[in-house]
């Protein structure tokens, strides 16, 4: 597999950490991590690089992880590069209104690699 | 406590959805017995601390040992259908524990990734105890963890509706998960 290049978005370094790891478990290799603490640093950093995949928590500060994903759709940020959602909030609403928001994926925290793997390696195949 | 609060009342009424708006007219007084199911605690905390951590954890009913002159606490906010918190409490040793399984790194102190980690337990907890109840999952938001360590300190709620308590063992080490609800529509 060629590189993967990531962009991670959670508040939390602990669960960006947890994620990474996961999406190595998951056989993403070579992967290529850029870390950002909220919605608005994705974007900066989404200004700066190409990536392949972003995967993005919803419940942040300063910027959540649903305005973060329409703001990359307004400002036509990563066009094609598929999103996952990773987050605690898991009703269908929530769902729904993150596929809504543009999102492919969606991952409920607590995940297992195996989780991740099931719900990112195939949006990459596709993409 | 009310800052944790007013920001998990402000996710609920953050999603600006008719369709959420328009369910959160119902009332959770029916089920209440339902939400106040010990039974939804102990599996949420199981299926946390089994996904993330990798190890068994179970309830602990037994007396309670020797507490950590220094502890950390986390909490998480619940607003909405149903308000209160979702509090976790440790020592520090078990914090630092649970710490370095999540992240696969060694700590020797309660340093910001501890107290990174023990809030996301916290988050993650909140998160499967309300995903246990449909109307709470799709109508209860949560607030961004805060999490407090240091030694002599007292969490008090005034008069809740209900409260869970519960102590939990994995491995040799002991922690608590108290989830407090203060209002329910």
């Amino acid at each position: 597999m060629s590189e993967v290049r990531t962009l991670i978005v959670d508040d939390s370094s602990v669960m960006r950490k947890i994620v990474e790891r996961s999406l190595r478990q998951a056989g993403l290799e070579p992967l290529v991590v850029f870390e950002a603490g909220s919605g608005s640093d994705g974007l900066e950093v989404l200004k700066g690089q190409q990536v392949d995949l972003i995967l993005s928590d919803i419940n942040m500060p300063v910027m959540d992880g649903l305005e973060f994903l329409r703001q990359i759709r307004a400002q036509n940020l990563a066009p094609g590069v598929p999103v996952v959602m990773i987050t605690t909030e898991s009703s269908e609403e929530h769902v729904k209104q993150a596929i809504q928001a543009g999102a492919q994926g969606y991952i409920r925290k607590p995940f297992t690699a195996e989780q991740v793997k099931e719900r990112v390696l195939p949006l990459l195949s596709a993409a | 406590m009310l800052g944790v609060r007013r920001s998990a009342i402000a996710t609920a009424r953050g999603s600006g959805n008719k369709e959420m708006e328009r369910t959160m007219t119902c009332s959770l007084r029916e089920s209440v017995h339902l939400i106040s199911d010990p039974v939804n605690l102990d599996a949420s905390v199981e299926e946390v601390f089994r996904m993330m951590l990798g190890v068994d954890c179970q309830r602990y009913l037994g007396p309670v040992g020797v507490v950590e002159p220094e502890s950390v606490t986390a909490v998480v906010g619940f607003g909405g259908i149903l308000s209160g918190a979702c509090v976790f409490r440790s020592g520090a040793t078990t914090a630092i524990k649970i710490a370095a399984h999540m992240t696969g790194m060694e700590f020797t102190e309660v340093d910001d990734t501890v107290k990174d980690g023990i809030g996301e337990i916290c988050n993650m907890l909140a998160g499967a105890w309300k995903g246990k109840v449909p109307e709470l999952a799709a109508n209860c938001g949560l607030s961004v963890p805060a999490v407090i360590s240091g030694r002599d300190y007292n969490i008090h709620v005034q008069a809740p509706e209900f409260k869970l308590h519960h102590i939990f063992n994995f491995e040799g080490a002991s922690f608590e998960v108290t989830i407090v609800c203060d209002g329910l529509q």
